[in-house]
């Protein structure tokens, strides 16, 4: 149940998002620091989350070495060919492989 | 009709390699839905509820990770922010469609509709709005074959490949592809050296507040760039 209400607010919250200014305020300006920090929620969010990913409920690291390679090799492979096709593939190789060695 | 058949096939077929890289990305949150306990019906739901994978795979990844609901969905919407970028950069746009698409559009404003979308402001309300219903309706058709998809070949998948995996290395990719200057650098550095260490802090709320002060190094940051 209460992952229900969760994925509904997480619905409704994203469609308030995207209908804000389209609904409500269609010729205001969003106001230029807000723009700004706009731009730095997709990178910040995302490294957040690889960490809190990595790391048990006591904040302590929980990778060995297959992740740690993989999470590298994916990073290089994303930054090199733009393609999460290509990432996915290389981090899921590097880690069956280094943990098969190891 | 024939102009409109036209501009729709065209909108389908913009969108079909577009969504070539959301496949993988499906699939695997089909997959995390499998591995995060939670009622499969409602998980896959969340492809038509909130239809946005990284704010999905957020939302399902940490409540079967037992984070607390409020930073769950603290988390998925903050990665869903972005949007209020799209909705004022087409408010514009949509200032001459009918009531009725300004209410809908809104709700399949994707990274993909908007890329594909944002390049044709001129274009007549009409074929625009055609235009984004063929690419906004074939992503969100295919997006709810393939998130059940994965739901469905899961359980198939032997458990010592541990394809969940694949959901830090999908983070990984969205967060170096989304790259483009130093400051989101700082912010994503920052980000994680924060929630690294608020990690202690109860039911995973270290994760917000690493991303709300990565946010800001990242805003500081772009400031003293501008200087």
């Amino acid at each position: 149940m209460s992952e229900l209400v969760a994925v509904l607010v997480v619905g409704l919250g994203s469609y308030l998002f995207r209908s804000f200014f389209i609904l409500a305020l269609a010729n205001r300006r969003i106001p230029d620091q807000v723009l700004v920090a706009l731009r730095f929620v997709a990178p910040a969010v995302m490294a957040a989350l690889i960490v809190a990913l990595m790391t048990d409920s006591e904040g302590n690291v929980a990778i060995g070495l297959p992740e740690a390679s993989a999470l590298l090799a994916g990073g290089a492979v994303a930054h090199r060919t733009r393609n999460h096709i290509w990432t996915l593939f290389a981090g899921m190789t590097v880690y069956w492989v280094v943990r098969a060695l190891f | 009709m024939s102009v409109d058949r036209s501009v729709a096939r065209r909108g389908v077929i913009d969108a079909l390699p577009l969504f070539v890289p959301a496949v993988p990305f499906g699939l695997v949150i089909g997959l995390a839905i499998g591995d995060s306990g939670m009622n499969l019906f409602v998980g896959w739901s969340s492809s038509w509820i909130v239809f946005a994978g990284a704010a999905q795979l957020t939302l399902i990844t940490l409540l079967g990770s037992g984070a607390a609901l409020v930073a769950a969905v603290g988390t998925a919407l903050v990665v869903n922010a972005r949007h209020l970028m799209y909705s004022a950069a087409l408010a514009p746009t949509f200032q001459r469609q009918p009531l009725w698409f300004r209410r809908l559009g809104p709700y399949l404003l994707i990274d993909q509709v908007f890329a594909l979308v944002a390049v044709r402001p001129e274009e007549e309300p009409d074929r625009f709005r055609t235009y984004y219903l063929a690419v906004a309706l074939t992503f969100w058709s295919l997006w709810l074959v393939v998130t059940a998809l994965g739901i469905v070949i899961g359980p198939v998948i032997p458990e010592e490949w541990n394809l969940e995996f694949a959901v830090p290395i999908l983070f990984i990719g969205l967060l170096i592809l989304g790259i483009d200057r130093w400051p989101k650098v700082v912010a994503a550095v920052v980000g994680a050296a924060t929630t690294y260490l608020a990690a202690g802090l109860p039911n995973r709320t270290g994760l917000l507040v690493g991303a709300a002060v990565g946010i800001l190094a990242g805003t500081v940051a772009e400031r003293y760039r501008g200087e």
